[in-house]
């Protein structure tokens, strides 16, 4: 039937299209949403049960067209294409399928004419450590937009100590999920500035290799696969894990440990305990400039209390693309460095990109962690 | 690439013995055989307005092709012991061919292609396909051969239909909102889980949708890989991917 990668909708944008983002919903209650405003307010909501059959069916393709508006004045055109993976279809036992709906949709991403693509969530999991995956291209560059995305995790943890009188040099950090490429990023970044590190994930050989680079820059370093055999309590806490849906339980908390889920999906359990703890979304910015969504999805897309917040992976591909920096900034797993942190961090805030407000399922905390009592470390 | 290919499956596709689903495969049957004979319909009709004798002939070599479609499901009814009924008068049916007879009337050629050869044939191929994955022997390769024909023969009208949107694209994405609107509104009426306005009137008893996962299937998985095909196929046309996205959320479920 020749070429079924969905088109674009040029007419209606008069402007090149430069960045692509390409995302997965993290919830059935997120794709009923984005679907919900794609169908309009004049036609009654489809049930979520009639969703979940739907949604599966619908190959990948752009779902809105966004216009962003730096503070530098600066404006750059792009999609927002969703490659429709099924939020409880994230796991291991798909992953052929999810690579087939990624390549499509950076099939849609290149044939847009796109210059800048950010795999964001899964799709950048996906492809990560396997570039061959990726469709040829030759004027579209990918990025997985990891690096901001761990530049937003390090100034929250960092911002958070503040906030809290908490001095991380006397602090434990545990990663939860610190072999992916966000994990081991937060490592490498966060490691001269604290105590001691735990890191924890599935595989013992990645975490003996991070293990042994970390302390050969004169880290006290323990590695653990299991988050019970942890040997002291932890103060600051980031989960970064590939969780097919939010299931993690901790343990072994300092009192008012710090703990920042930037997973996504999110990696902490509803049911689970965090005895005191304040735990707030990481890995989250804002943006001062203007993000016009058209349609305007951009209030389901991105589940956030606060305006203009969205993904540092989603955010990094509009940076890129506003500094016409089309390259492979952020190329997976291991390439994340402080050096290259800093660098886009000063980029995103060069365009009024900064560090999300403070928030958990519960709601904004940045006020109530700035009344309330702190507490030294 | 066919997504979700494992996806909302019901299970173990066919019984063994067709017999013990035997009412369920009569009343699979008699749909295909009324799709057919809409078919045939809608293609003797187009002949008569094709204004060029080739596309004309062509027509009517698909209404020949369709019949030929009906005899052979009707013949793996006859296998079985069934009897396939038919009724190109039944609710949803009759709708569609109404709908297309409006492009006749309006002498609309690409009108009716679209309808026939994207929405229909959509439905068709992509439904015949799954029901040829577990259909019981020759009633399964039926069905699978019917659905690489009909696949075959929509290649030449896609090539017509390109170049008709090449033309004036706005122009013939408004025509295939119209006409989506029409016709593929019906299909999802066809294919919800729950017939709102009563029985088909093509099944011979109690609604074959409860019984279709008695034999592998369900309305579900019919209505996401016709949902899928159509989409692709417009997608073929060049037609927005997000526009065509919009227009399939916008319908009944």
């Amino acid at each position: 039937m020749g070429d079924t990668t969905a088109g674009l909708n040029n007419s209606a944008k008069s402007q090149p299209v430069e960045f692509a983002l390409i995302a997965h919903q993290e919830s059935w209650k997120a794709a009923t949403d984005v679907l919900a405003v794609l169908r309009g307010p004049d036609l009654p909501p489809v049930p979520e049960d009639e969703i979940r059959n739907i949604f599966p069916w619908i190959p990948p393709r752009p779902i809105c067209h966004i216009d962003y508006h730096s503070v530098m004045g600066h404006s750059s055109h792009g999609i927002y294409i969703d490659s429709f993976i099924p939020p409880d279809r994230l796991g291991p036992a798909h992953k052929a399928e999810n690579v087939a709906r990624v390549r499509a949709a950076a099939v849609c991403a290149i044939n847009s004419g796109a210059r800048i693509v950010s795999l964001g969530g899964f799709s950048s999991i996906l492809i990560e450590g396997d570039v061959q995956l990726l469709p040829e291209q030759k004027e579209t560059a990918f990025t997985t937009g990891n690096t901001l995305t761990v530049a937003f995790i390090v100034q929250g943890i960092r911002k958070m100590c503040e906030l809290q009188d908490r001095a991380m040099r006397n602090a434990t950090l545990l990663i939860v999920g610190a072999t992916g490429d966000v994990g081991s990023g937060c490592a490498r970044c966060l490691a001269p500035l604290v105590k001691r590190v735990v890191l924890n994930a599935r595989s013992m050989e990645r975490l003996t290799t991070l293990g042994q680079a970390l302390t050969a820059e004169g880290t006290d370093v323990e590695i653990v696969t299991d988050l019970q055999q942890i040997s002291m309590q932890v103060d600051i806490v980031i989960c970064v894990a590939s969780l097919e849906s939010p299931s993690l339980l901790l343990g072994r908390l300092a009192p008012h440990a710090i703990v920042c889920d930037a997973g996504y999906p999110k990696n902490l359990s509803p049911s689970g305990e965090l005895a005191g703890a304040v735990m707030f979304y990481g890995g989250l910015g804002q943006s001062v400039g203007d993000m016009i969504f058209q349609p305007d999805v951009h209030r389901v897309l991105h589940h956030h209390p606060f305006p203009n917040v969205a993904q540092g992976c989603m955010l990094e591909g509009m940076v890129l693309a506003l500094e016409h920096r089309f390259e492979p900034y952020s190329r997976g797993r291991g390439f994340i460095t402080p050096e290259r942190v800093a660098e886009i961090e000063m980029l995103a805030a060069k365009h009024g990109v900064h560090l999300a407000p403070f928030y958990n399922a519960e709601g904004p905390i940045e006020d109530v962690i700035s009344s309330g009592e702190r507490h030294k470390a | 690439m066919e997504y979700a290919t494992s996806l909302n499956r019901v299970g173990s596709p066919a019984v063994e013995d067709p017999s013990v689903t035997a009412s369920v495969w009569q009343d699979v049957l008699a749909q295909a055989v009324t799709g057919e004979l809409i078919a045939v319909l809608n293609y003797t009709s187009l002949s008569e307005i094709c204004d060029d004798p080739a596309e004309a002939a062509e027509a009517i070599e698909h209404a020949d092709g369709e019949r030929g479609h009906a005899v052979a499901f009707t013949a793996e009814g006859k296998k079985l012991g069934l009897e396939v009924a038919s009724n190109v008068n039944g609710k949803y049916w009759s709708r569609l061919r109404a709908s297309f007879l409006r492009q006749i009337e309006a002498r609309d050629f690409i009108g009716c292609l679209i309808i026939q050869e994207i929405m229909l044939e959509s439905f068709a191929v992509a439904s015949y396909r799954r029901i040829g994955e577990v259909a019981p022997g020759s009633m399964g390769r039926t069905f699978a051969a019917i659905a690489a024909e009909e696949e075959e023969h929509i290649d030449h009208s896609l090539a017509i239909l390109r170049a008709e949107r090449a033309i004036d694209p706005a122009k013939f994405d408004d025509k295939m909102k119209s006409l989506h609107l029409d016709v593929m509104t019906t299909l999802a009426e066809m294919l919800a889980r729950e017939d709102k306005d009563g029985h088909c009137e093509v099944c011979h008893g109690a609604c074959v949708k409860d019984g279709l996962q008695r034999v592998g299937l369900s309305t579900a998985e019919l209505r996401g890989v016709s949902l899928q095909h159509y989409v692709n196929t417009l997608d073929s046309l060049g037609l927005p991917g997000e526009m065509t996205l919009a227009w399939v959320t916008q319908l009944p479920v």
